[in-house]
């Protein structure tokens, strides 16, 4: 392994993404190529084809609503007919269709269908070429940060993306547990904390014991549909309430750019309101009068205490999904040592009082609390590939839901109960129920419901070429583990023989292995073209310093070469070299570029190094 | 510095993997792991599953929950598979997920309280079973001086025990029909505790059984006596048995008919209409009283009551008779 390598730690949000890394053992944050820290999770097809991601296509939203995906996260890694999707359906602007295995969903922008896992790619090749454009190198491993109550289906979902945008990802880690730890960087912690982190789509609750630079984490609890979108859509159906009320009954809701126009200013106004007790909401020409009336636009001022009063039932859920959680921890309030908020909807005064009273302590916040995420995720990729000696940090976490299978009557038998240190694995013994029966199919879920349907349909596996013989004599061995991604794997053997089962999946909301290469060598044509000339570029910008630099200093060369026999032929090496660097330039060379560019970094420490050691008397002079 | 190692150090490490074979085929396999490394991974996989969850910790029994945690801490730095992510790790990787589910399973088992105390009781080594007996002995034996020494000073706390005891005691003697004692004791304590209601109805009870019990012995005297003629000590004895036990309307019957015997009509019509009050459906009361009115001539009357009694129990021949008797002195 290189020691270095460079890697990231990547925070994708449901609304912005960030990326970071560890420089010199400090965690910090990597800029986009434009200068933001906060790339927005949105990507875009525009009328002329070109895919767009980020602020780009966050900023052309307004215009082109059907054709710009937002908050793919709330999608990632869920089932075609899930009420989840049914209802982010009805909300979401642009189409979601299902996939061709009529499991999983796909979203259709600019007439071209994606799988969900593609989107989230397109954000994540987005940060990894801010990435290398600030490392002016190629940066492939990564780990990335998913909410703790992720499901299998959605990690495996989001590890995909990963591989699609050309990442190898190290490691999937929980969000609360990435904060904590950027938190307890640096600091001797000795305590329970408790990680309040409430971000764009999703809210979790993670408990944590820590000590000695070991992260355990004891119990997480969450909710995968309640974030700071849920607070804008309370706005949103506020105005288009009182907006048909005032205009006659003009239902916004019909017109996807008024829509979309009511989401930013939705946004906008509850960022304002957790800084102001008003917030102006203006929105000019925003639906056509009815039959030959002027435009209508909408004008109105939205109070904090309006806002609280249109989201105190969200807030008090987040109370309740604490209290919860710290149940489950055998935890009681007063042993808390520290409530760490994350996420930017915990900017919301109402939200960090409704924390102080439930804790009854002073919650802490970083300056960026939606930074931290990142942060977490850059040390934990620190952690993995370069482990120092005595700066150990290890990370305990827990898997979120109960893993078990369908057993008879369609109830759910638990294999590995919630809140499990992983990785963890456990055996469960099948048998046959007929003669020669020849295979056995297992479901296989995750959920908290006694009811089989009540919960995720993580996969359905068929066993295959067990051994003939009278039912109930072949008694196989499956083994159930979940990696430290939180990912399950499923084995089996046949416990009396101990020869392996082959196990195949006939089921599951993610992709394909067949159609995983399907969209990565698509995938691939348009990265690379788009890399080649994203890497021209760069190398272009780099190549010309260096001739710069090299013909700066060859006059004082020269100089320090009249009086010297040696190194004529070096002078002239090296202006073959700059020669041939303009010429690939010219061409546009990749290949002729890189072949030339270490022979250019020798000319230029040679220089260097005549230039300074070589003319003594013009330093003094 | 000197160098002398650290008291222990030297000799845990000499004998730090007791004799424990290694396979040199493991110890060499291709992996990036160091030797000390290796043995110690080979040796923690191969002999965990014989180790209670204190040694997977390198605990002492009955280390406590904070212990077991930090301990668990210690040991998973060493062997969490993370620590050793990127190396080529071969056959080792499964022994490193292995030995942290151990670990993780001794963790879980020994840093909840409850399940930690149960844990260190089933596991304890048998010398402190033997203290932990003890101990228990020497508890009970200062709990019961401290009980006695307790009872001695305070009146209410006597009290209580006292007719706790009352009434164990009358249970018992109830059991072995010394109804006497029984009675004694349960009212004794109902005394001491009137709100004891059990106390009081069990005393009742028991009073009861006293009197009938006298009753019976009483009446069987009368017999005697009445066979051997003696009439005047057989109403003396039947009404003795009368008193002690009231609630017997035969003995009131039996009264009355001596009564009747001996010509006091005078008592007999007294007692038989006593017993006919308190054993209204007694058929020998109304026989002896429609009797008696016969005798005193009151016919309508005692025909009337002859009835009741046939009525009752048409079996009686002596109240058939009687009554056969009064409608022929009818006739005349």
């Amino acid at each position: 392994m290189n020691e270095n390598e460079p890697f990231i730690g990547i925070d994708l949000g449901t609304t912005n993404s960030v990326v970071a890394t560890v420089i010199d053992g400090v965690p910090r944050v990597i800029a986009s190529r434009t200068g933001q820290t906060l790339t927005p999770s949105v990507v875009a097809v525009a009328r002329n084809g070109k895919r767009l991601v980020g602020h780009m296509a966050k900023r052309q939203a307004i215009t082109n609503p059907e054709n710009t995906a937002y908050a793919a996260k709330r999608l990632i890694g869920r089932r075609w007919g899930s009420p989840e999707v049914e209802d982010a359906r009805k909300a979401l602007p642009y189409e979601v269709v299902a996939g061709p295995e009529g499991n999983d969903i796909r979203a259709v922008l600019g007439g071209r269908t994606f799988a969900i896992p593609e989107l989230s790619a397109l954000v994540l090749a987005e940060l990894k070429a801010d990435a290398e454009a600030f490392f002016g190198r190629r940066v492939t491993k990564a780990v990335i940060t998913v909410p703790a109550y992720f499901n299998d289906g959605q990690r495996q979902g989001t590890k995909d993306a990963g591989r699609i945008a050309g990442l190898e990802v190290v490691r999937i880690i929980n969000e609360p547990t990435s904060a904590a730890l950027a938190y307890g960087f640096g600091k001797q912690m000795e305590k329970k904390v408790c990680v309040i982190d409430l971000g764009g789509g999703t809210f979790d609750v993670s408990i944590l014991d820590v000590g000695k630079s070991v992260y355990d984490v004891i119990a997480v609890g969450g909710d995968t549909y309640l974030g700071g979108e849920d607070f804008d859509r309370r706005v949103m159906d506020w105005l288009v309430f009182s907006f048909a009320q005032e205009h006659q009954g003009i239902d916004l809701r019909q017109d996807k750019m008024a829509l979309q126009r009511l989401r930013d200013a939705a946004e906008r106004a509850k960022i304002e309101l957790s800084e102001a007790p008003q917030a102006a909401i203006h929105l000019p020409f925003l639906a056509s009068g009815a039959e030959g009336k002027a435009a209508v636009h909408l004008d109105r001022q939205l109070s904090r205490e309006k806002l609280e009063e249109l989201t105190k039932d969200l807030v008090d859920r987040t109370i309740q999904v604490a209290e919860r959680t710290l149940r489950d921890a055998g935890v009681r309030v007063g042993q808390i040592g520290e409530v760490l908020l994350v996420g930017g909807m915990t900017r919301m005064p109402r939200v960090q009082q409704a924390v102080r009273h439930h804790f009854g302590r002073e919650p802490s916040r970083g300056v960026h609390p939606e930074e931290v995420v990142a942060l977490g995720a850059a040390i934990q990729a620190h952690a993995l590939l370069h482990p120092q000696k005595g700066k150990e940090v290890l990370l305990l976490d827990v898997t979120p839901q109960n893993l078990g299978i369908l057993v008879v009557g369609g109830y759910f038998s638990t294999v590995i109960p919630r809140n499990t240190t992983v990785p963890t694995s456990q055996s469960h013994l099948f048998t046959t129920v007929q003669d020669n029966q020849s295979s056995v199919r297992i479901a296989v879920l995750q959920g908290a419901s006694d009811k089989a349907v009540e919960n995720e349909l993580l996969g359905e596996f068929v066993l295959e070429g067990i051994r003939p013989a009278r039912r109930g004599e072949v008694e196989i061995e499956i083994n159930f583990d979940i990696s430290a991604d939180g990912i399950v794997g499923v084995s089996a053997r046949d416990s009396g023989t101990g020869s392996r089962q082959s196990i195949t999946v006939t089921a599951t909301s993610g992709l394909t292995e067949a159609e995983m290469r399907r969209i990565l060598e698509e995938n691939l044509d348009e990265m690379l073209t788009r890399r080649q000339v994203g890497d021209f570029e760069r190398l272009r910008d780099r190549t010309q310093a260096v001739i710069a630099e090299i013909e700066g200093l060859s006059p004082r060369v020269l100089e320090a070469l009249a009086k010297s026999k040696f190194g004529k032929d070096a002078v002239s090496k090296a202006e073959d070299v700059v020669g041939r660097a303009r010429e690939a330039i010219q061409a546009r060379d990749l290949q002729q570029m890189i072949a030339v560019e270490e022979q250019l970094d020798r000319a230029l420490q040679l220089f260097k190094g005549l230039a300074a050691g070589g003319a003594p008397g013009q330093k003094g002079g | 510095m000197t160098a002398w190692p650290s008291p222990g150090e030297g000799g845990v490490k000499a004998d730090r993997y007791q004799g424990f074979l290694f396979n040199p085929a493991d110890l060499s396999e291709d992996v990036d792991l160091e030797v000390e490394r290796r043995r110690e991974i080979l040796y923690f996989a191969a002999t965990m599953d014989g180790w209670t969850h204190w040694q997977a910790l390198a605990l002492p029994w009955n280390a406590s929950a904070s212990d077991a945690r930090d301990a668990y801490r210690e040991k998973a730095k060493i062997f969490h598979p993370d620590r050793f992510q990127g190396r080529r790790l071969g056959g080792y990787r499964v022994r490193l997920e292995r030995i942290f589910r151990r670990l993780t399973e001794a963790r879980d088992v020994l840093s909840d309280e409850a399940s930690r105390a149960a844990y260190a009781q089933k596991t304890a080594p048998p010398e402190e079973v033997a203290r932990a007996a003890t101990r228990r002995i020497e508890n009970d034996v200062r709990a019961k001086e401290r009980r006695a020494r307790l009872v001695r000073t305070n009146p209410m706390v006597s009290r209580v025990a006292r007719v706790k005891e009352l009434m164990e005691r009358g249970r018992k003697a109830r059991e072995e029909e010394r109804y006497e004692d029984a009675a004694r004791d349960f009212l004794t304590a109902n005394a001491l505790d009137p709100t004891l209601a059990e106390a009081r109805s069990l005393g009742e009870d028991a009073k009861r059984r006293v009197g009938a019990g006298k009753a019976r012995e009483l009446w069987e005297k009368a017999r005697a006596a009445e066979l051997q003629n003696d009439l005047d000590r057989a109403q003396l004895h039947a009404e003795a048995a009368s008193d002690s036990d009231p609630g017997e309307p035969r003995y009131v019957v039996y009264v009355a008919r001596l009564a009747l015997q001996r010509g006091a009509l005078q008592t007999a019509r007294a007692r038989a209409e006593a017993a006919v009050r308190a054993g209204p459906s007694l058929a020998s009361a109304h026989e002896v009283l429609g009797d008696v009115l016969a005798v005193q001539g009151e016919a309508a009357a005692a025909k009337k009551a002859l009835e009741r009694a046939l009525e009752l129990d048409d079996g009686l021949a002596g109240a058939r008779e009687s009554l056969r008797k009064l409608r022929w002195s009818f006739l005349r």
